[in-house]
């Protein structure tokens, strides 16, 4: 084989190889971090939707924890500042439907509260559970 | 064990290096048929393999002393397991595989006798072999300290690509051309004198060019890696790098000379002899070069390292031209550094007088320096340059308040050494941090150094930057002067109830921030007012922050359910917050506005302001200031 063959031959398995390496392992390691942020994110939603469903939510209902400070209550809205809930708001003043009129009975403005949402997404996202924290 | 990572590291670099260079120089000679050349190619080729196995060799000890400082246990060295672990599992160790796996192939190749006879396999095997040590040494620069600038990381490894790649052309090659001249300058080799000496004449144009790619490749890794005088003078990485420029110089003073005045007299004997000489003088000095640069690849960048000043005194741009003495002299100097740039432009096109005219430019530069610097030149001290241990935010103000008011106001408030004064604010704060922990006894101050731990002296210094602004601070009203952002805002805690606390800084180059200092019930028909308010500010890119004047957990309930108020209320380290906004706005009620960047533009000292028209002229703003830094200068 000429050595110009030899050199030939060098770089295209280079080129090869990098371009084997990258279809077989740097496309795979990509696509596996995307399925493993999926992934984590169907545990998560799974976890919400195992908890809507121990406390009697309708199929497909998911249900969120968050934590806060009541800064207005009306009979049918609870108006929070709260952490950031995992899976659906970042850290910032909502306004929640309350479930039942009552739900806001328990509490004062100025209480830091836990309380619990439930619903299929954001929209619907209804107040079911709070107590002073 | 220092040492030997150096030394590894010197060899592997040295050895990288010079396979790139002797490789590009076979290349640039090309083939002769002259029994001297072939010679010279043939112990070329020999000397490349002898240095894939000090590149291999030396690399393989390099990984395995980083191996052990890695683990921090030098028998680390010796355990599979943790080599391993620092080849795979590590960016650095991924990279030193990579380019090793090249120089075995590039050692395979070169391991092969072949024939060369034809044009085209001599050609491909110089090619293949000179790219090969190309990428080897190119790749160094992916786990280099150019990769850990950000952003911007791939521009800066090709810039230190760049500078390996003109190292190998240039350093590699000399040493090869070296090794071709002696040939040639022997009498019984003198069969190939011609060849040597066009081969001479090319690399003497390539040189050039590899020079000139070097010098601005380095420029700008130093700007990316060093940034400033201080990082230059004051860190080991930057003193490596005047180092580098110091040895550079001769090394240029000797390549000027074998261009301007030896290669036009080759073949010539004496001259030959002499561009031997001259040429392994410049080569040594390279290598030297290359330990500086493989010092320089372990020693904290410059810019990552805490710079220790090491003069007395520094320039200082900031001093006030005061008096007529003073300008007269400004005056004067920049007039003889203008006819110092004229006599040195001169000398560029007068072939004849330029000895003279370029030593008339020295002369007026010495003059003109000496007339107009000494206004400029201030105190300094090793610390001058320190980067303040503590952030510019709220609670280290307050804190260095407490001290101040304790310690230090009795001779600096309302004395003529007030802190407040102009010169005050002119020092780097690293030179007050100096002033603080050492004392003036000259003047009576004492040291504080072993009074106040260190953290609480960068507190001090943060208090009195705050107090110092302060008194400017009057200047501004409840107009937005559009443009005339500098009233940096100093950062503060938002602490809510129990919920995990957010920061003032975490709203800049988002929103800006109405921050409203209150008391009660004095305030209420304003937090009322502003409460009603708070969808249109919202929308208009405000968020309102409140603070009561008195901490209390029941901040939120004591404003009442109606109308609801449902922006920040603060609850926790009000004190911090007060103390140190309130020495912009003093009374029961005030307001200030902050704009997106982080600067307070309007300030409010009752509760009668029209926020919204400020608002307005805010986000009216074309220009937009730069975000101010974290710590004091």
């Amino acid at each position: 084989m000429r050595v110009w063959q030899v050199a030939v031959v060098l770089n295209l398995t280079f080129a090869v190889g990098l371009g084997l390496g990258y279809a077989g392992w740097g496309r795979r390691a990509d696509a596996l971090d995307r399925e493993f942020e999926a992934a984590r994110a169907q545990v998560e939603r799974l976890e919400r939707e195992r908890q809507a469903c121990a406390a009697g939510g309708r199929a497909g209902e998911q249900q969120w924890d968050g934590r806060g400070v009541v800064r207005a209550i009306y009979p049918h809205l609870v108006v929070v500042t709260h952490e950031e809930i995992r899976g659906l708001l970042p850290a910032r003043t909502t306004g929640f439907p309350a479930a039942s009129p009552q739900l806001g009975d328990s509490v004062r403005v100025g209480d830091p509260v836990r309380f619990s949402l439930r619903g299929t997404l954001i929209d619907d996202a209804a107040l079911v559970t709070i107590e002073r924290w | 064990m220092r040492i030997l990572l150096l030394t590894a590291l010197s060899a592997h670099l040295a050895s990288s290096v010079l396979v790139v260079g002797t490789f590009f120089m076979l290349l640039l000679a090309g083939p002769s048929r002259a029994p001297t050349a072939r010679r010279w190619e043939g112990a070329m080729v020999v000397w490349g393999r002898l240095l894939l196995l000090v590149a291999l060799g030396s690399g393989i000890v390099w990984l395995l002393v980083r191996t052990a400082l890695f683990e921090g246990r030098a028998q680390a060295a010796l355990e599979p397991r943790a080599v391993l672990h620092a080849v795979l599992d590590t960016w650095p160790g991924l990279i030193w595989l990579a380019r090793h796996g090249i120089l075995v192939i590039l050692a395979a190749f070169l391991a092969i006798r072949s024939d060369l006879t034809e044009r085209r396999d001599w050609i491909a095997a110089r090619v293949e072999a000179l790219a090969l040590g190309a990428l080897a040494l190119a790749l160094m620069s992916a786990s280099s300290h150019a990769a850990a600038i950000s952003p911007g990381t791939a521009l800066t490894v090709a810039i230190d690509a760049c500078h390996l790649l003109g190292t190998g052309v240039w350093l590699g090659g000399l040493v090869a051309l070296g090794a071709l001249l002696r040939a040639a300058s022997r009498d019984a080799d003198a069969d190939d004198r011609a060849h040597a000496v066009i081969t001479a004449r090319r690399f003497s144009r390539v040189a050039l060019v590899a020079m000139l790619a070097l010098m601005g490749s380095g420029v700008l890794n130093a700007l990316a890696q060093v940034e400033n005088i201080a990082a230059l003078v004051g860190t080991p990485h930057g003193r490596l790098l005047l180092a580098k420029v110091a040895v550079l110089v001769p090394i240029l003073g000797l390549a000027a000379v074998n261009r301007r005045r030896l290669l036009p007299a080759l073949p010539g004997p004496e001259a030959m002899r002499r561009l031997v000489a001259f040429v392994g003088v410049e080569a040594m000095l390279a290598l030297v070069l290359l330990v500086l640069a493989a010092a320089m690849t372990l020693t904290t960048p410059a810019r990552h390292a805490e710079p220790v000043w090491p003069l007395p005194v520094r320039l200082s741009l900031d001093t006030p031209l005061d008096g007529s003495a003073t300008r007269w002299r400004a005056l004067l100097a920049s007039q003889l550094a203008v006819l110092g740039a004229v006599a040195l432009i001169a000398s560029f096109f007068s072939l004849r007088r330029r000895a003279p005219l370029l030593a008339g430019a020295l002369a007026l530069a010495a003059v003109a320096a000496a007339v107009g610097l000494p206004p400029f030149v201030v105190d300094a001290y090793p610390t001058t340059y320190r980067r303040p241990l503590r952030t510019y935010h709220a609670t280290s103000i307050a804190s260095g308040s407490a001290i101040y008011w304790g310690q230090c106001a009795a001779c600096h408030h309302g004395t003529p050494a007030d802190l407040r004064s102009a010169s005050t604010s002119r020092r780097h704060a690293g030179e007050l941090f100096w002033l603080v922990s050492h004392g003036r006894p000259e003047r009576g101050m004492p040291a504080f150094e072993n009074r106040l731990e260190e953290a609480q002296r960068w507190d001090v210094i943060n208090f009195i930057r705050a107090l110092g602004t302060a008194a400017g601070s009057k200047s501004l009203g409840a107009q937005v002067q559009l443009d005339g952002a500098w009233l940096i805002a100093p950062d503060f805690t938002i602490s809510v109830g129990p919920l995990a606390p957010g920061a003032l800084r975490d709203y800049r180059g988002r929103r800006m921030v109405l921050l409203v200092l209150y008391t009660l019930p004095g305030s209420r028909a304003r937090i009322s007012e502003l409460a009603r308010k708070y969808n249109l500010l919202s929308t208009l890119g405000v968020e309102i922050i409140a603070v009561p004047m008195q901490t209390s957990a029941d901040a939120i309930r004591e404003l009442g359910a109606s109308p609801p108020v449902l922006f920040p209320v603060v609850t926790d380290g009000n004190a911090a917050i007060i103390a140190t906004y309130g020495m912009f706005a003093s009374g029961p009620h005030a307001e200030l506005l902050i704009d997106r960047q982080g600067y307070v533009r309007a300030i409010w000292r009752d509760d009668t302001g029209e926020i919204q028209v400020q608002v307005e002229r805010l986000n009216e703003e074309k220009s937009v200031p730069p975000f101010p830094d974290d710590h004091v200068h």
